[in-house]
């Protein structure tokens, strides 16, 4: 299997640890910014509280007229500060300060408010400052405003809240990137467990998974897979060692039975029914050592040894041997066998199995389909796949009997009078597999399709 | 024709001993791959039947060890390893011909004969043209004359019969026939052959007096013209 880069347990960790880390970073920059910016707002609170409060005592202490003279003498030494003052009296109207007029058309309830100044600069470009300000009201009606401009404040709060987003887009981004990494550099370590696993799987038991010999989780994780593919040689060695020699000794009896009664057959002594009976015989033992020879075929094809002997297989040129050497056997049976092959169908594999599946096929056919049936054997490139099939307008097999119709020894009800071993689909599907091919059992509506689907090339 | 046998089932032994004797074989049995190796580099074979899992020295190392001292005696492997990559490795170790056990003696009788006539064919030239009795081949206009008339083959019938004429006088088994011809190994479940070979004598045998294609009961088919061997 491919592995994505993007959807490995990798990369959503990554990202996990990402947005956790983006969050941090953002609380962190966000509490910053809300700290520093209350505490410059504060610091012009508190020059505006100073002054209201300096200029009330001078008030106090000296009157109206010491209160204007004051604001008057503080105009000119604090007005270029950024600090502003007026004065007026209960109708609204300046008596005092550096602000021309009453900014609003109302009385401000709260005890701090703000207003934007026009203020002209000395191109004639008009700027707006914002103002924030605080009113007092006087014991004989008149009220003192002070304010501050807070442009500069604002400013450094803008540039501020700015950095701070640009900090945790940053983060968040160098976050993926490195989870990008991360993952794509895990992805080939276990892309290469991955594609060892498959050739193990597809019977080369000798393979192993490479140690980076860092002694990490993968080296652990590799070396415990490698043990267990030891075993696992091992156990096939034994299997193959066990069939082989069950083999021999199932072979040895059968040999000698079929000697003797051959043997019997020959003496000129022997009478007409007897030999009769012997011939029968024979014919038994044909079929016992036929369904051997088929179970050790399908063990053989299992264990994954017979792919060593491969070549390249024109399946084209294949089928129509095939097809040749069945056709007067379907047309004795009234039935049309039909061979059709497109584009380039050479594979890489055993061209002795592949017949025999195709001939497999084809006798399940003749056997299976009624008489005035046909029978299709299709060779056809598609992309990079060589689609081998067999097709007839037989009865089938049931959807729900495909996946049984494979296993050794099972007899589909439609098929119990016949006389076959029950193991032809068996090695079909064994020797597909060896040649890690796609086995497809389809509705040919009516009838049955078998597909194989191989990879193209040499 | 002295005949090796290198078996180490005696029982087994014993039968295919006595049915190639009763054949017109003088049969030398050998029970282990050592005797075996023994006797086949001290006497002069006409052909060598071994076993392939053998005591002492394997069927298919024997064969090595032979052909590597010069031996070029055909040689048949009986086995019971019946696998196409069996088949393959026993062929590529110098055996000439495979046998996979338990084997109708018939099959095993014909693929004798076979082996032993074709190591006399190889001494001889390329041939070009066969005939067997009227009955001629020209194997390369891809012609076939029966009494100076033109019989028509497909490929594969022309193929099927150049396989008996070169074997003529031979019994060929139908699976010789599924190697030689069609080049496939396995052992099919129907009469295949059988339907191919009555294709083939309707077109060779049909409409003259002799026929030259015969059915061996229990064996295979032989192409033969019977006046000649009578």
């Amino acid at each position: 299997m491919k592995i994505s880069p993007l959807r490995t347990s990798a990369a959503r960790l990554a990202l996990g640890y990402g947005a956790i880390f983006t969050l941090g970073v953002g609380a962190l920059l966000g509490t910053v910014y809300f700290l520093t910016t209350s505490v410059i707002e504060n610091e012009a609170d508190a020059v505006i509280s100073a002054e209201l409060e300096g200029l009330t005592d001078e008030y106090h202490r000296s009157g109206l007229p010491g209160l204007a003279d004051e604001l008057s003498y503080r105009t000119d030494s604090w007005g270029q500060a950024g600090v502003v003052y007026l004065l007026v009296d209960a109708n609204l109207v300046k008596e005092g300060g550096n602000l021309k007029t009453w900014p609003w058309d109302y009385i401000p309830t709260g005890q701090w408010t703000q207003f934007d100044l026009q203020a002209r600069r000395g191109d004639d470009t008009e700027v707006t400052h914002p103002v924030r300000t605080s009113v007092s009201l006087l014991p004989d009606g008149h009220r003192l405003l002070v304010g501050v401009d807070v442009m500069q404040q604002r400013r450094f709060a803008r540039t501020f809240r700015n950095a701070t987003l640009w900090g945790i887009g940053l983060t968040a981004l160098a976050g993926a990137i490195a989870g990008y990494f991360l993952s794509r550099k895990l992805t080939r370590r276990v892309q290469s467990v991955a594609d060892t696993c498959d050739a193990i799987v597809g019977g080369d038991l000798s393979r192993r998974l490479p140690l980076a010999g860092s002694r990490d989780e993968f080296d652990a994780l590799a070396l415990a897979v490698n043990n267990m593919v030891d075993r696992l040689a091992e156990n096939t060695q034994l299997l193959r060692a066990t069939f082989d020699s069950a083999a021999h000794d199932l072979r040895g009896p059968l040999y000698r039975l079929r000697g003797r009664l051959e043997d019997a057959g020959r003496m000129p002594t022997t009478e007409l029914p007897v030999r009769a009976g012997i011939d029968a015989a024979l014919t038994e033992l044909d079929r016992v050592q036929r369904t051997l020879a088929t179970l050790l075929q399908i063990a053989h094809a299992e264990s994954g040894m017979a792919a060593a002997n491969r070549a390249t297989v024109d399946l084209a040129e294949l089928i129509t041997d095939i097809g040749e050497l069945y056709e007067p056997a379907a047309r004795e049976k009234h039935m049309t066998l039909k061979v059709a092959a497109a584009g380039n169908c050479q594979v890489s594999g055993n061209r002795q199995l592949l017949a025999q599946v195709v001939a497999n096929l084809v006798e399940n056919s003749l056997k299976y389909i009624p008489s005035g049936g046909h029978i299709d054997i299709r060779a056809q490139r598609v992309e990079e796949t060589v689609w081998l099939g067999v097709a007839d307008d037989g009865p089938g097999i049931a959807q729900g009997d495909r996946a049984a119709a494979l296993k050794p020894f099972v007899r589909l009800p439609q098929g119990q009078s016949k006389d076959g071993s029950g193991l032809g689909l068996s090695l079909v599907a064994a020797i597909a597999r060896l040649h890690h091919a796609q086995l497809l059992l389809e509705d040919n509506e009516p009838g049955l399709r078998v597909r194989l689907g191989l990879a193209a090339g040499a | 024709m002295n005949v090796l046998l290198i078996e180490d089932d005696l029982e087994a032994a014993k039968f295919l001993q006595k049915g190639l004797k009763e054949s017109g074989y003088a049969v030398a049995l050998a029970v282990d791959g050592r005797d075996g190796l023994k006797q086949a580099q001290e006497q002069n074979f006409d052909l060598l039947i071994t076993d392939r899992m053998l005591p002492h020295l394997d069927g298919l190392s024997l064969v090595r060890a032979l052909r590597e001292q010069g031996v070029r005696t055909p040689v048949l492997v009986l086995s019971a390893l019946g696998t196409v990559d069996d088949r393959v490795l026993g062929l590529k170790a110098g055996g000439d011909d495979y046998l996979t056990k338990p084997f109708a003696f018939s099959e095993l009788l014909a693929r004798v004969e076979a082996l032993l006539r074709r190591s006399a064919a190889e001494k001889n030239v390329p041939q070009t043209r066969i005939r067997v009795a009227d009955l001629e081949m020209d194997l390369l206009g891809r012609t076939v004359v029966r009494s100076g008339k033109e019989i028509q083959l497909t490929a594969r019938e022309f193929k099927l019969l150049e396989f008996l004429m070169r074997h003529a006088d031979q019994v060929v088994t139908r699976t010789m026939l599924l190697e030689g011809v069609w080049d496939l190994q396995f052992d099919p479940q129907t009469n295949l052959i059988d339907v191919h070979m009555s294709r083939l004598r309707q077109a060779v045998d049909k409409g003259f007096a002799r026929p030259l294609i015969h059915t061996v009961r229990g064996a295979g088919y032989v192409i033969r013209d019977e006046d000649k061997s009578a």
